[in-house]
Parts: structure tokens; C-alpha cells; sequence
């Protein structure tokens, strides 16, 4: 690396640690328990009444790779169904599996809605699997998930 | 704290050093495509359709057009082309300012650049231009050649504890380097087309900012006194960084991170 | 709490699978966040409920936690059954509601 750009690349580091107390101040708050607060286990036995989840294809989840800012993580969720009244997908349930509260949203469809799709997004405290359930009219329970990886970025 | 600090700066300085690693810490094509979708639904939309509510109320189009002595249909293009120099205000002036110089011609109160209803009604005015290129001119006159080189010096000045300028991460020969995890922009290229998508929605605010806003947000990380909203010198810095996306679509609220 | 309905595509048919997007105003507060200047913990103010109704009928129920985005977006599909009007109802934690609507308009 030549000298001189690698001096000015030190200076957007040195620009940027004045940032950092903020960092340290949101993980020390984390440490008392939101009253919303719920774990992985509990919500999907919340969602499921510990009925088996079934990792499934028919569920497509998006989510991006990277999120280069945990505060606004785009998620959609598609989930293969007729949507007919006798076959459709009753609810779409997205969980955070590393939030303090893990629940993010629970989605109630019928088959009005023609195609079960729900779109949002999603704050993430760090680094986790975004996770979809979709609970199907039969009483079965599909799911399929996405690591994400949040970054920090750039400056203030 | 200070271990802390000097702990990051080392990992950003690993980061800074292995230019291969971009594929593990950049966002994919298809990441970037799910943030691109985010302009389709951009919260700030709702605070331009405000502004818009606003500005009318304050001033309206037709009156704008005349304190600004154009036609109303040619609005656009010359929106596209601020800062401009007014004979009236005898300065060079951003978009902002000539909301003020509007009120106070219809002898309505004049809202502070600092205000939210003059975020919103800037952004609604900006918007009036979109689809136009970024069309600033900076030989127009003396006043704005003035002010041309005097946006250069601040930009390039090395100030505050650190000796820092805006150049230090804007200098185009760094661009791609990483500042904490994210890639340094060319705040010309057509793809950050800085100038002509301010004022945007900041996810990392979760609310609108100016151009002028986020100069000064800026200045504050890197512990620089803060140039005054307003001021000959915040202009000047308007105008130079304008320049650099001249001829840049321009699409307001965009989003940023 | 301003609101904003889209739907896309903005020319549909009868019988078409279309998108609405709704989107609010709205802190999202977790009630994990300190007031800079007086170091109190700001009380959690999130949107908890969200329906979407046609011709008062209801088509989908939403329950949502204070994970949501800041000024949350909400996207569901919707088969066009025909003319009507879609209402939106959105309720946050504090009990402040709001009510959103949108002609549905289909041509041909």
C-alpha cells in the first residue's frame, strides 16, 4: 500500500472512533431485560404448541446477506400455497433469533389474500438467522431462515 | 473506552489493508437489489408529500416562480441548477434559502433552516426538479467562481483535534477504502450521485436530512466544529460538492444508509 | 401517526394478485433506549396491530412486536375481488389508532 493513502485511510479510521462510545453504550443497556422480552425456544413453542417444524422450500425467505446497517433489514417471505379456502397458509410468523424479544411480526392471512407473501423490515441487534415460520391450514408448521450478517458502516 | 477505541481502529485497519476480503464484508448484488427496493417505499415520501402541503400553504408554486423570476413551467430546470447566485440576496443561495427569501416576500413567517417544515418543504422543492439533470453552474459569474474555490478550501482544510478535512475520506484516491466496514464513495459517480439525491431518508437516523445536515453530521464525528447552517462557508461547500455530480439525474427522498 | 397506502401495480384487474404496501409514521420505541439528555430509559411506544379490512371484511390480521423498523413498512398480497374500498387499521401499545383507506379501483 502506498504510504500516503494508507496515512489518509488511517484518518477515516480515527474519524470514526468517536462513534464508537455509542456501540459500547447499546450493548451495556442490553444487559436489562425488555419486558418484551422472549427467547427462541419459547416463542416457537408459543407459535407451534410444540408441534414439529419442518425446514421446507416452500417457504422463500429474503433477506440481504449483509445488512450494513442493523436498523433497517429488508425480509419478505413467500410461502407456496393454493390459497384456497380448503388449503391456504393461515399465518406467517417472522422471528429474530437473536433480538432480546425474538418476535417481529405474526402475519394472519386467509385466502383473500391470494398469495401468502408478507414484506417489512426488521431491526437487528447483530449478527443472527432471521427466521420464518408459515403455519399451514393442515396444522402443520413450515419454516426456513437466513444468517445475517450486520455490519457497521461508514461514518455517523 | 480507549482500549476499546483503539481495538476498532485496529480491526478497521486490517480491513483497510486486505483489499481481497471485499467478498466476505460487501453486501451481494441481490443485497444490494433488496436495499434498492427500499426507495419504492421510502418513509420520507410522507414527509415530502408534508412539505409539499406546507410550501403551498407558505408560498405555492406560482409565487415561488415569481420571487425567483421564471415561469412556473421552467421551475424544474432551474431548481436543477442551484446553488445559485440571486441578484435579490445578493450571495449565492441554496434551495432552503430561497424558501426564506419567499416567505418573507409574501410577508409570511420565515422558517429557520434548522426546522423540520424546512426539511420537508426543501425536499418537496428539489423534488420539484426530478428527472432533471444536476445542472450547477460554476462560472455562471464571479460570485459563484468565489465561491467555487472557497467550497475547495474548506473541503481540502485540515481542522480540529485531529487535523482532519472532509478530503481525508473524500480524496477520489481512496475511494473503495473502508471507513469502520463500508466502502469509502466517489461522491461523483453516477451510482452515489451525492449531490442530486440529498435530502434523503438516513436508516441510521430513521428520518430525513439535508444535504447541508448531513455535511455538518459529518463534521461531527470527526470532531470539527461544526459549520453554521447557513453560513457563506456551508454554501461554498454546497457548491463544490454539487459540482462534482454535475449532469446526475437527480431523485429526492432517495435513501441512504 | 401519518400513513401511507400504495398498491402496485397501480393498474389492476379484477381477479389480479396485487400488492399493498403500508407504511406509518411511527417511533417504534423498544423501550431499550436512553434519553440522551436525562438518561431515562424511553418508554416502548410500538405499533401492535395492524388490519387490513375490504368492504369491512377482514383479509389479514397483523400482531407486531417493537422489532419492526422505525416508520415500519407492511407488504401483504391481495386478490382483487372487485370494486370496495380497503381500510387500513393500525393500533399502537399507547392505544393511539389510525385509520388509512384506499379506493380499490379495477379497470377491465
Amino acid at each position: 500500500m502506498e504510504r500516503r493513502s494508507f496515512l489518509k485511510g488511517f484518518g477515516a479510521v480515527a474519524a470514526c472512533a468517536v462513534a464508537l462510545p455509542h456501540v459500547a453504550s447499546a450493548a451495556e443497556e442490553k444487559k436489562s431485560a425488555s419486558p418484551m422480552a422472549m427467547n427462541f425456544e419459547t416463542a416457537v413453542a408459543a407459535i407451534t404448541g410444540g408441534k414439529a417444524l419442518v425446514a421446507s422450500a416452500k417457504v422463500k425467505m429474503e433477506a440481504p446477506e449483509i445488512a450494513e446497517n442493523g436498523a433497517v433489514v429488508p425480509v419478505k417471505v413467500t410461502v407456496e400455497s393454493p390459497m384456497s379456502a380448503n388449503d391456504y397458509v393461515k399465518a406467517i410468523h417472522i422471528l429474530a433469533s437473536k433480538n432480546g424479544n425474538v418476535r417481529c411480526a405474526n402475519i394472519y392471512l386467509t385466502p383473500a389474500n391470494g398469495e401468502a407473501f408478507f414484506g417489512t423490515r426488521i431491526k437487528l441487534g447483530g449478527t443472527q438467522d432471521v427466521v420464518a415460520i408459515a403455519e399451514m391450514s393442515d396444522g402443520s408448521f413450515l419454516t426456513a431462515k437466513q444468517n445475517v450478517k450486520v455490519t457497521i458502516g461508514g461514518c455517523g | 473506552m480507549r482500549t476499546l477505541s483503539i481495538t476498532a481502529a485496529l480491526i478497521c485497519l486490517a480491513f483497510l489493508g486486505t483489499a481481497n476480503a471485499e467478498e466476505k464484508l460487501s453486501m451481494s448484488d441481490a443485497d444490494k437489489a433488496m436495499y434498492a427496493e427500499l426507495l419504492e417505499n421510502n418513509p420520507a415520501e410522507m414527509d415530502v408529500a408534508e412539505g409539499e402541503q406546507l410550501f403551498g400553504e407558505l408560498i405555492g408554486t406560482a409565487g415561488y416562480a415569481k420571487m425567483l423570476g421564471v415561469k412556473e413551467k421552467d421551475l424544474p430546470k432551474y431548481i436543477a441548477g442551484f446553488p445559485r447566485y440571486l441578484e435579490p440576496a445578493k450571495k449565492v443561495v441554496t434551495l432552503a434559502q430561497t424558501i426564506q427569501m419567499a416567505a418573507a416576500a409574501n410577508e409570511k413567517p420565515v422558517p429557520k433552516l434548522e426546522s423540520k417544515e424546512m426539511v420537508k418543504m426543501s425536499a418537496y422543492v428539489k423534488s420539484i426538479a426530478n428527472g432533471q439533470k444536476t445542472s450547477i453552474d460554476v462560472k455562471a459569474n464571479k460570485h459563484m467562481v468565489e465561491m467555487m474555490k472557497l467550497g475547495q478550501q474548506v473541503f481540502e482544510e485540515r481542522r480540529g483535534g485531529r487535523g482532519l478535512s472532509c478530503n481525508n475520506c473524500h480524496s477520489m484516491d481512496i475511494v473503495g477504502q473502508r471507513l469502520r466496514m463500508q466502502p469509502l464513495p466517489d461522491l461523483g459517480a453516477k451510482e452515489t450521485a451525492a449531490a442530486g439525491t440529498w435530502p434523503a431518508y438516513r436508516m441510521t437516523q430513521s428520518q430525513m436530512v439535508t444535504l447541508d445536515k448531513r455535511m455538518q453530521q459529518c463534521m461531527k464525528n470527526a470532531l470539527l466544529a461544526e459549520i453554521p447552517l447557513g453560513s457563506r462557508e456551508i454554501v461554498a461547500l454546497e457548491v463544490y460538492v454539487t459540482n462534482k455530480t454535475k449532469g446526475n439525474p437527480i431523485s429526492v427522498p432517495s435513501v441512504k444508509r | 401517526m401519518k400513513t401511507l397506502i400504495k398498491i402496485k401495480p397501480k393498474n389492476y384487474k379484477a381477479g389480479d394478485i396485487v400488492k399493498i404496501d403500508f407504511m406509518a409514521m411511527h417511533p417504534m420505541e423498544t423501550g431499550m433506549r436512553k434519553d440522551k439528555d436525562t438518561g431515562n430509559l424511553i418508554p416502548a411506544n410500538y405499533i401492535d396491530e395492524v388490519k387490513f379490512m375490504f368492504n369491512d371484511t377482514l383479509i389479514t390480521k397483523m400482531v407486531i412486536w417493537e422489532s419492526l423498523s422505525v416508520n415500519p413498512l407492511m407488504s401483504i398480497s391481495f386478490k382483487v375481488p372487485g370494486e370496495g374500498t380497503l381500510k387500513v387499521i393500525a393500533k399502537d401499545n399507547k392505544g393511539q389508532s389510525v385509520e388509512t383507506t384506499s379506493a380499490i379501483n379495477p379497470k377491465g
